[in-house]
């Protein structure tokens, strides 16, 4: 008789299954009593740790964050180095830190998300985002794409830069209009104040705000980039169209040809001169109007998001993401700094003057920091019921990531808003796109 | 026998026999050879320099764009030409292969009529000339990310300086109007005014290199030239420029690759938009390798730029070595 019974629920643990479960409780209890002691275990102390980010759309939260690095770093006695370089930057450096194996021991992906691409190299932080959302409730659903690969968590998202829309008040009041609730209302401000000298605008560029911006119309017209699953491709539909013939008309009523050549701060500065009636940008544009142009500033106001023809409302955000290289040198001391931040998220929102979005639940408490003080911004306390990130409904995929990189969604709406005709863009810029995602299959 | 100085006997102090064994013992210590051991020694690191800083990229990238590599799996499968097919297969593709060529031509083109009459204006002898020549060349030596964002600034659509001076001027509309120019927005606006800062930027350089030329020709011979009733033109065709030919031919070989090969400029200002109106293969190439991730893909697109610039290397440096010999 060779077979073999099953272990009798009081069997003894075997070696290997009591090493396993012994490393994954003293983990995990490290885990646990460090964020409930807020202070790093005491084989860090002495190190150093270098930090790789973007300069921050609002500097005096560089400035802050620098401070508060500092300060843990002193604390912890971890010498601590922040280099804040422009975003765009950020994909060179990562390709050439890990082409070298060395570099920065914590790195953040910043609205180009390369989680996908670089897994296999970054070190495993299941346990922490488990830990925080324990602590601090559920992660965004939309979001976990943005850290995971196949359920494990490569990255512990950071913030989103939500992307509502900012509309002045008064120009619209001109005109008999109220707050806009869909995009057809904001279709018909334009076109009733361009003729007055205050247009609107959205980049037809190359540029992260025409990627989020078009993306948010298309979304809330109920198109679909992919499937959920981010393996098919759901473009070519009759709501991808109605938003192209949409733009078109936005374009032609409400725009000047500008927009063209409009990079990311350039609709800030177009609503602070006091011409723009409308854009649809981060809240910074929000705060440089308050910074330089108060009498303007005193009729801005902000929309979460409008709908589409169906109700849609998705507003497109931009994710920040934490990631260790498997190569740092010091991955302890990042990890630390990553719980230490992540416990600090008020602090930071606040410093970032409600531009931060948090991607855990439990951080909508309101009054939210830096936004439920404020009451034109307090309608953003609930931003995460309507935010979507690139690739929507699908993952942040590294096709979805390419297509975002290349412009190709962003071409298609300047095609049409150029004269080209729906059906020629939606043919060129869906033969990209399966081209894209065609390679990506291939491998 | 030894030679008067003391010291080892020279070879050519042996008889015949003698001198036959020393030079197949010896032949290293032969003056040809030792001298040419001495030369490739000098010209060593040079080789070591260019073989590792341009060969082994080089050879890298040519690995890379038939592989599937990606930023994080540089080591990757064999996928043959199917990198190159790719790009082909794409529209944006010819739309930047279509943009490399009109910005390199008309760029260089541009410099090379600019820097020719800057480079004789310098020649001429007038009070502050000195300081003159240092001026124009600052456009060459500013960091390149700081003089393109001032000129974004000058482009820009809504407070751009020449846009103000234009309108002040009466030659366009104020802003909002429909001849308001947007430099950066219109499709020929745009890419014009890529190569007008690729220009600005490098006809200094061109003017330099050309000064240096001409100041090496002799002045009498340009004298005689004078005094035989040739004109301006017909000294500069028949005169100066085959006297100074190899100067010009290294110039625009550099003008030709920096141009080429220039990223910064395109990015900065458009990263290649609007939908593709600037986009040439550098911005395509790194947009696809390394913000999108698929190094393969990425490579293979820079590597077109390859067969542009070699036949156009070759022909110039054929030309200058048989006017060396």
């Amino acid at each position: 008789m060779s077979a073999s019974r099953p272990p009798a629920p009081s069997a003894p643990l075997g070696r290997r299954e009591f090493l396993r479960t012994s490393a994954v409780g003293a983990a995990g209890g490290a885990l646990m009593a460090m964020l409930d002691a807020r202070r790093v275990p005491a084989q860090t102390r002495g190190t150093s740790l270098r930090i790789l980010m973007w300069s921050h759309f609002v500097p005096a939260y560089d400035a802050w964050l620098d401070d508060f690095a500092r300060k843990w770093g002193e604390k912890n006695g971890v010498r601590v180095r922040i280099d804040h370089i422009p975003h765009l930057e950020l994909p060179a450096r990562f390709a050439a830190e890990f082409a070298a194996g060395a570099g920065h021991d914590l790195i953040q992906f910043a609205g180009q998300i390369f989680t996908g691409q670089y897994h296999r190299h970054l070190v495993d932080l299941s346990d922490i985002a488990a830990a925080l959302e324990k602590k601090y409730g559920k992660w965004m659903e939309n979001a976990k794409s943005a850290a995971q690969v196949k359920g494990a968590w490569y990255g512990i998202p950071d913030f989103y830069i939500a992307i509502p829309v900012l509309w002045r008040r008064d120009l619209f009041a001109a005109v008999g209009l109220g707050e806009p609730q869909t995009w057809e209302d904001l279709r018909k401000a334009a076109r009733l104040l361009k003729p007055r000298g205050h247009p609107t605008g959205m980049q037809f560029s190359h540029c992260n705000d025409a990627n989020h911006n078009w993306r948010a119309l298309l979304y809330c017209f109920g198109a679909k980039e992919t499937d959920p699953s981010g393996e098919q491709i759901e473009l070519d539909s009759q709501e991808t169209r109605e938003a192209l013939r949409f733009a078109k008309a936005l374009f032609d009523e409400g725009m000047t040809p500008e927009v063209f050549s409009w990079d990311d701060a350039s609709d800030n500065r177009f609503l602070a001169s006091g011409v723009g009636c409308w854009i649809h940008d981060a809240i910074s544009a929000f705060r440089t109007t308050q910074d330089t142009n108060p009498r303007v500033f005193e009729h801005t106001y902000v929309v979460p998001e409008v709908a589409g023809p169906g109700g849609f409302k998705w507003n497109v955000g931009e994710p920040n993401v934490w990631a260790i290289w498997k190569f740092s040198k010091n991955p302890q001391a990042a990890r630390d700094f990553i719980v230490y931040l992540a416990d600090h998220q008020r602090e930071a929102m606040e410093a970032s003057r409600g531009y931060n979005m948090p991607f855990l639940s439990g951080h909508y408490r309101k009054p939210m920091p830096g936004l439920g003080n404020e009451p034109k911004l307090a309608v953003l306390q609930e931003q995460y019921k309507i935010t979507a990130f690139f690739g929507f409904p699908g993952p942040m995929s590294p096709p979805a990531q390419e297509v975002l990189t290349t412009f190709l969604i962003p071409d298609m709406f300047t095609r049409v808003a150029r004269g080209a005709s729906i059906e020629d863009a939606m043919k060129w810029g869906l033969g990209e796109i399966r081209r894209v995602y065609a390679k990506h299959k291939a491998g | 026998m030894t030679d008067p100085g003391g010291g080892a006997p020279s070879p050519d102090a042996y008889p015949v026999a003698l001198r036959r064994r020393v030079g197949a013992l010896g032949w290293w210590r032969s003056r040809t050879v030792r001298r040419c051991a001495f030369g490739y020694a000098l010209l060593a690191p040079a080789v070591l320099y260019v073989a590792l800083l341009v060969g082994v990229p080089f050879l890298f990238s040519l690995y890379l764009a038939v592989s599937n590599a990606t930023v994080g799996d540089p080591v990757a499968e064999f996928v043959g030409l199917a990198n190159f097919r790719a790009a082909l297969e794409s529209t944006t593709f010819y739309v930047a292969l279509r943009n490399t060529v009109v910005f390199t031509v008309g760029a260089g083109v541009l410099k090379a009529l600019l820097g020719t009459g800057l480079a004789f204006l310098l020649a001429q002898p007038f009070v502050g000339r000195r300081l003159v020549r240092g001026l124009v060349v600052i456009p060459f030596t500013l960091p390149i990310a700081i003089s393109v964002l001032g000129w974004k600034w000058m482009f820009d659509s809504q407070f751009s300086v020449i846009n103000w001076a234009l309108s002040r001027l009466g030659l366009t509309g104020p802003y909002g109007s429909p001849d308001w120019p947007v430099w950066l927005g219109e499709p020929y606006l745009a890419l014009l005014s890529v190569m007008f800062v690729n220009v600005w930027r490098g006809f200094p350089f061109s003017a330099i290199v050309l000064l240096a030329g001409l100041t090496s020709v002799p002045p009498e011979v340009i004298d005689s030239a004078r005094v035989d009733g040739a004109g301006f033109f017909q000294r500069f065709r028949r005169i100066i420029v085959p006297m100074i030919a190899p100067i010009l031919f290294i110039g625009t070989a550099f003008d030709t690759v920096f141009t080429l090969s220039d990223l910064s400029i395109v990015y900065l200002l458009t990263n290649g938009g609007p939908d593709g109106a600037t986009e040439i293969l550098p911005t395509l190439a790194y947009n696809t390798g390394i913000r999108a991730g698929a190094l393969g893909r990425g490579a293979a697109i820079s590597l077109f730029l390859f067969p542009l610039l070699a036949p156009a290397m070759v022909l110039l440096l054929r030309t200058l070595r048989r006017r060396q010999w």
